[in-house]
């Protein structure tokens, strides 16, 4: 495929490029940490020798953030995040592409399905962490987590933000920043998916969030938002 | 003295109530055995190194993290108060690897958590290969495959009727039953083979066989070769392989039901049994489900559709497929669905947590509330006033019931 790129930029966030293909097509990419190693069939590309792996925005939200607008990403060059819903590791393998090996994830799952996948991706990425544990019980994992700068959530339930605030009180460190992907669908069929977005949001500026965006992921994500947050 | 613990990987650490280290005792840093530690103490078991450190410092009073832990601890002789995200919990995991070299657990921060990912993985895979030891999965992966298999043989006999029937187009209409059509092409094949004693042996009764063999005779189909009825002829012995192995994988079911969910089983059966666990994700997951949830599971769109639109909800969804409620006169049905869906709750929490077997019991409960329902609710509900109809407002229920989208 490396014969149909043009260029690999940089992009204004760290670690994140931009591939740009010959016909014009530009899609987000970030350096492939496991050299040789693709996670859910992406399509790497080879430029000035660095391996870059194909960032898809529909299967993961923070690409699709990333792509709507996100003004800041948090996760940088050695942060360490606290990813929970970390599911067969989709996402969580470009974000420890990001953080590269000074930088650590923590990823929590609960379905041992998909579990059983986020290992196989784990094994060649010593910088992330799979662990098989409920994100509703912080204490079930907090012996093997440490503070984080960033907790990244992703979880499809109805509770998600409670969740969210509880394991940022654990975990997250001051001036830390939370990203929240909400599934409106699973919240409230019944309301209107804007209005779930506002309700959550309020939500976390009560418990002490300052709520810094809220991004429609639309059309990556039908009824979805990313939030981001910074915690004071 | 009141100290506040916090327990990791590295071991167990007791800090003042400003944060400073007052002590800490060290987990051995051997893989197994630090993952033996970390599971246990999801037991509500402390870690050996947290022991050591309370006898250790002897304090009056100890500040945790995890309450599982609380009860264990307070056998020890000291005074425990389980507060989340203490102060010493705070300081010892944001600067962990540092702690960690401090104490000399680690060289440098690279070991340390080159052992935490270790760690971690092992910990994980062990708590996946526990999960993957419940059985109830086994059954869900077999009722799917039965499923799987019942779609096939309905696609392949179809076809198959087609493809006969350019032979022999009467046998379509005669022969419903998909098993004994697919066994008279295969046994038979040749529409001139098939006469009545051809059609007995393989199990059809004199008077359908005689209807059959006099179709036969003066048949409007076509003639083929050998070439063309083995080709038909290979397609139904396909089927009929398919037919033995569901018959095998029910009987392969049925046991392993019996062993993983004996109450839900008996009350509903193995195969209904298999696919409400199959829809709840386990067996684990249906017993936290409340009876109401039972009562429509397998109806989600019906159900979602009616939370959206206030419409009416559905009153059953895969239970349905429960013969006292689908031979029930309409107004009947919801009444049983919902005594059944309690008795399953009830069967399905027992089977989670207990195993005991009170299956007779709860059968004859439900059979006595179905007797009660029939007998109560003999004649239908006088018909309600419609109430007027929005201008330009359609029922949704109205254009969508042909559709059974509730029922499997």
């Amino acid at each position: 495929m490396s014969e149909s790129i043009e260029t690999v930029k940089e992009t204004g966030m760290e670690n994140i490029y931009e591939c740009i293909y010959v016909d014009g097509t530009v899609r987000l990419c970030t350096k492939n940490l496991a050299k040789g190693f693709t996670v859910y069939g992406e399509r790497t590309v080879n430029y000035n020798g660095v391996e870059y792996r194909e960032w898809n925005a529909f299967r993961s939200k923070l690409a699709g953030a990333i792509l709507k607008g996100l003004k800041e990403n948090p996760v940088k060059k050695g942060s360490k995040v606290l990813y929970l819903g970390a599911a067969s590791g989709t996402t969580p393998s470009h974000i420890s592409d990001i953080v590269e090996d000074e930088g650590k994830v923590y990823g929590v799952e609960f379905s041992p399905r998909v579990v059983r996948e986020l290992i196989l991706v784990a094994q060649h990425r010593h910088n992330l962490f799979p662990i098989l544990a409920d994100a509703r019980f912080p204490q079930s994992y907090s012996s093997l987590v440490e503070d984080a700068e960033v907790l990244y959530v992703d979880i499809a339930q109805p509770d998600q933000t409670d969740i969210a605030i509880y394991n940022a009180r654990y975990f997250l460190k001051e001036g830390g920043h939370l990203l929240l992907a909400i599934k409106a669908r699973s919240i409230d069929v019944t309301k209107d998916p804007t209005e779930v977005f506002k309700t959550e949001a309020e939500k976390l500026k009560n418990e002490g969030f300052d709520v810094q965006q809220v991004i429609n992921l639309n059309p990556y994500d039908k009824d979805h938002a990313m939030v981001l947050a910074r915690f004071k | 003295m009141r100290i506040y613990l916090a327990e990791h990987t590295i071991g167990s650490f007791a800090f003042d109530e400003s944060g400073n280290l007052l002590d800490y005792v060290l987990n051995p840093k051997e893989l197994g055995k630090v993952v033996d530690i970390l599971i246990n103490t999801e037991k509500g078991e402390p870690m050996p190194s947290t022991v050591e450190l309370i006898q250790k410092l002897k304090p009056t009073e100890v500040v945790i993290e995890s309450e599982t832990e609380s009860a264990k601890m307070q056998s020890l002789g000291i005074k425990v108060v389980s507060k989340p995200h203490h102060v010493g919990a705070k300081v010892l995991r944001s600067s962990l690897a540092e702690i960690a070299v401090k104490a000399k657990f680690a060289e440098d921060p690279k070991d340390i958590y080159s052992f935490l990912y270790q760690v971690t993985l092992e910990y994980t895979r062990r708590k996946l290969r526990k999960a993957a030891q419940k059985r109830d999965l086994l059954a869900i992966q077999a009722i799917r495959a039965i499923d799987d298999i019942d779609k096939t043989i309905n696609l392949f006999s179809e076809r198959l009727r087609e493809w006969y029937s350019i032979h022999f187009p009467e046998a379509d209409k005669l022969v419903e039953d998909h098993d004994q059509y697919a066994k008279i092409v295969s046994n038979i094949g040749y529409r001139d083979a098939v006469t009545v004693e051809a059609l007995t042996e393989i199990g059809l009764n004199e008077q359908k066989a005689k209807k059959l063999a006099d179709a036969a005779k003066k048949s409007i189909g076509a003639d083929i070769s050998d070439a063309d009825i083995n080709s038909i002829r290979d397609l139904a012995n396909t089927i009929l392989s398919l037919f033995r192995l569901r018959a095998s994988l029910y009987d392969y079911l049925d046991s392993i039901m019996r062993e993983v969910s004996p109450n839900v089983t008996e009350l509903v059966g193995p195969t209904l049994g298999a696919r409400l666990l199959s829809l709840a994700g386990s067996l684990e997951e249906l017993s936290k489900m409340p009876a109401s949830t039972i009562q429509v599971l397998g109806a989600e769109k019906a159900l979602f559709r009616a939370l959206k639109s206030g419409s009416r909800p559905p009153k059953h969804g895969i239970i349905f497929q429960y013969p006292a409620i689908h031979v029930s006169p309409r107004w009947q049905r919801g009444k049983i669905a919902r005594a059944l869906a309690a008795k399953l709750a009830i069967a399905s929490r027992i089977d989670a947590y207990s195993g005991r077997f009170v299956g007779t019991q709860l059968v004859e409960q439900v059979n006595k509330r179905i007797e009660e329902i029939k007998t109560k609710y003999a004649q239908p509900p006088p018909k309600k006033q419609q109430p007027p109809r929005e201008e330009g407002k359609k029922d949704r229920r109205e254009h969508k019931k042909g559709k059974k989208g509730k029922r499997r």
